[in-house]
């Protein structure tokens, strides 16, 4: 396998009025050729400040560093702005979370469909309609021919997607990222829309970075799994082993959050996490949850923990050395 | 105490749609005739897609909305359209999004004693007092009595209205999706505050969601609405063990629960439920 993008020690600081707000701290992140990598977190912890920062749509005053951020041998930290122009949308492209206001309303969707392919690749209307007409179809929308004339208002929110997703396809793209595309629908079609993306992720070997707050939709679809909290990954792994045995307090947290159907007894007390998120703005001494942890210790408020794998095979990793220590001991 | 706390009885609200200046005016039954009943101290969850006409039942038992048909009662008794006071004292929203439904330029205090002034409940020192008792009953720090919406996490936020809606002493409170603008550790933090008031108090929960895994974590039962109808109701063991109504199974079978060796549920078409009713 290949690897597509790899990406070390990402920052994005917003300066703001009363401060730099911190919002991505150091992340690592690294997606092969076909694979599935999910970013799960909760609001604010920085999940799609990192996909706008992959994709270069931060607004300029925001300031990007990194150690390492290359898309398939290309530096994109270095690209120009006329050459970034050139990858983004052929190579990588995104689908992003609102179906209802990501499309241009006063253009018809065959439009905006082929606007971007006729534009990188240079095709005829004609052909470039076809893609069109070919990828809808794939993308599950009835009449396809039909809907290259209509506007986005004619479309239900599950049909929207469903261009959307095609528009993200148009050019067979390396890499798709994927900001929390089911978040605004139904339950029956976002089970419908994400079995849409697991096959046509599987079909073009696109690899793909699916961000979400939904862990439920995590645990079904990804083949990694990146948790973030406050701007850091705190915990990453093959989706069995975060599922299995999450490792850090804040992922345990979470799961412990969630009642299941047929495992949780109905009205009994729901685990909750106590507190909320740290303010982003200025540096963080110590670990970031420790004052929404059960297990914190004197240690944790002074020394900053790194990401630490602990077992070998699997690359498991996680930013808690309490917790480590408890798993080493297990072993 | 009366026989039920809620009850519609074919209850209906029926829109003109205008298509053209030469078109007749085509009609959209957003309810069509839904009977319900809700006995004093139990918990009703009603489930559906986006569209379904839940919120639009939900405007019709607030009384911000007149039915086209039908009534509803309220602990036995016709609430006229007129007289929102006598519902208000009984009957309160909880509304989704805690960004949107609180004034953004009143303090929490001012939010929370607005019921009582409006209603001309007790004097100035008596609503303080309430207002105290009532944000230690949610969990609300006192210290954020004095500030702004602005300030407030959505959790803090999604107390505040609680507060706002218990302040009357209402007996039924009116969920609609609470807690889906809330993150999942917050989510939680909001459903153990719903199910202790409802413990303490003796509430009447009337909560409408589309997250399955919440509604059957909290309600005794379960009505299923499609399209403007109510297909389905029962017991939370009636609609989650043996459903009945395939739009009910096609809800079931695409809940996701964080369980990794369940993969995506097979890909399912509309057609199987559109016509069954």
């Amino acid at each position: 396998m290949s690897r597509v993008l790899e990406v070390k020690n990402l920052q994005v600081d917003l300066p703001t009025a009363n401060g730099t707000l911190r919002a991505v701290r150091g992340i690592d992140l690294s997606v092969e050729k076909g694979e599935m990598l999910c970013i799960v977190g909760e609001s604010g912890c920085g999940k799609s400040m990192t996909s706008m920062a992959l994709m270069g749509l931060l607004p300029k005053k925001a300031k990007v560093s990194a150690d390492k951020m290359e898309f398939d041998g290309l530096d994109l930290l270095s690209l120009s702005k006329k050459k970034r122009n050139g990858v983004r949308g052929l190579r990588m492209s995104m689908i992003f979370q609102e179906p209802m206001t990501s499309l241009n309303p006063s253009y018809t969707l065959g439009n905006q469909l082929c606007e971007g392919i006729m534009r990188h690749k240079g095709l005829t209307k004609d052909k470039a309609e076809e893609r069109a007409i070919y990828l809808l179809e794939r993308a599950g929308v009835p009449y396809p021919e039909k809907r290259l004339s209509q506007y986005p208002h004619q479309l239900s929110g599950g049909l929207r997607q469903r261009v959307m997703i095609a528009m993200a396809l148009m050019c067979e793209p390396d890499l798709i990222i994927a900001d929390e595309p089911t978040t605004a629908l139904d339950v029956t079609i976002q089970a419908q829309i994400l079995r849409l993306i697991r096959e046509l992720q599987q079909e073009f070997g696109t690899a793909v970075v699916f961000i979400t707050h939904d862990l439920g939709v995590v645990a079904r679809i990804a083949d990694r799994v990146a948790v973030m909290y406050a701007g850091q990954v705190v915990e990453t792994g093959l989706t069995n082993d975060i599922f299995n045995n999450p490792s850090h307090p804040y992922t345990q947290g979470l799961l412990s959050c969630i009642p299941i159907p047929g495992k949780t007894a109905p009205g009994s007390h729901l685990e909750s996490i106590p507190g909320g998120v740290p303010s982003l703005i200025g540096d963080l001494a110590g670990c970031a949850f420790r004052n929404r942890c059960k297990h914190a210790t004197k240690g944790c408020a002074t020394d900053t923990p790194t990401l630490v794998e602990f077992t070998a095979p699997s690359s498991h990793q996680v930013r808690c050395p309490v917790s480590v220590e408890s798993l080493k001991e297990a072993v | 105490m009366p026989q039920y706390a809620l009850e519609l009885c074919d209850l209906s609200r029926h829109f003109q749609l205008k298509n053209g200046v030469f078109s007749a005016p085509t009609t959209l039954k957003a309810v069509d005739g839904v009977s319900l009943r809700i006995p004093p101290g139990e918990t009703l969850g009603l489930v559906g897609e986006s569209g379904c006409g839940k919120s639009t039942l939900a405007k019709m038992i607030l009384g911000l909305l007149p039915p086209t048909d039908g009534s509803v009662l309220v602990n036995d008794q016709v609430i006229s359209n007129g007289n929102r006071f006598a519902l208000a004292k009984q009957l309160q929203p909880i509304f989704q999004d805690p960004y949107s439904s609180l004034n953004p330029r009143k303090t929490i205090r001012q939010i929370i004693s607005l019921p009582l002034q409006l209603h001309k409940v007790g004097d100035k020192r008596s609503q303080q007092a309430s207002v105290k008792q009532m944000s230690d009953l949610v969990g609300l720090p006192e210290r954020l009595l004095d500030q702004y919406p602005g300030q407030l996490s959505g959790g803090q936020r999604q107390r505040v209205a609680i507060a706002r809606a218990l302040i009357l002493k209402p007996s039924i409170l009116v969920c609609d999706e609470p807690t889906s603008a809330l993150d999942v550790s917050v989510q939680a933090q909001i459903l153990n505050l719903l199910m202790d008031l409802k413990q303490e108090l003796g509430l009447t929960y009337l909560f409408i969601s589309h997250n399955l895994g919440v509604v059957e974590h909290l309600v005794d039962r379960v009505a299923v609405m499609y399209r403007g109808k109510l297909v389905e109701q029962g017991t939370r063991e009636d609609i989650f063990r043996n459903a009945q109504h395939p739009y009910t199974q096609a809800l079931l079978s695409s809940v996701l629960t964080p369980e990794p060796s369940l993969g995506l549920p097979e890909l399912l078409d509309d057609s199987a439920w559109a016509n069954a009713s």
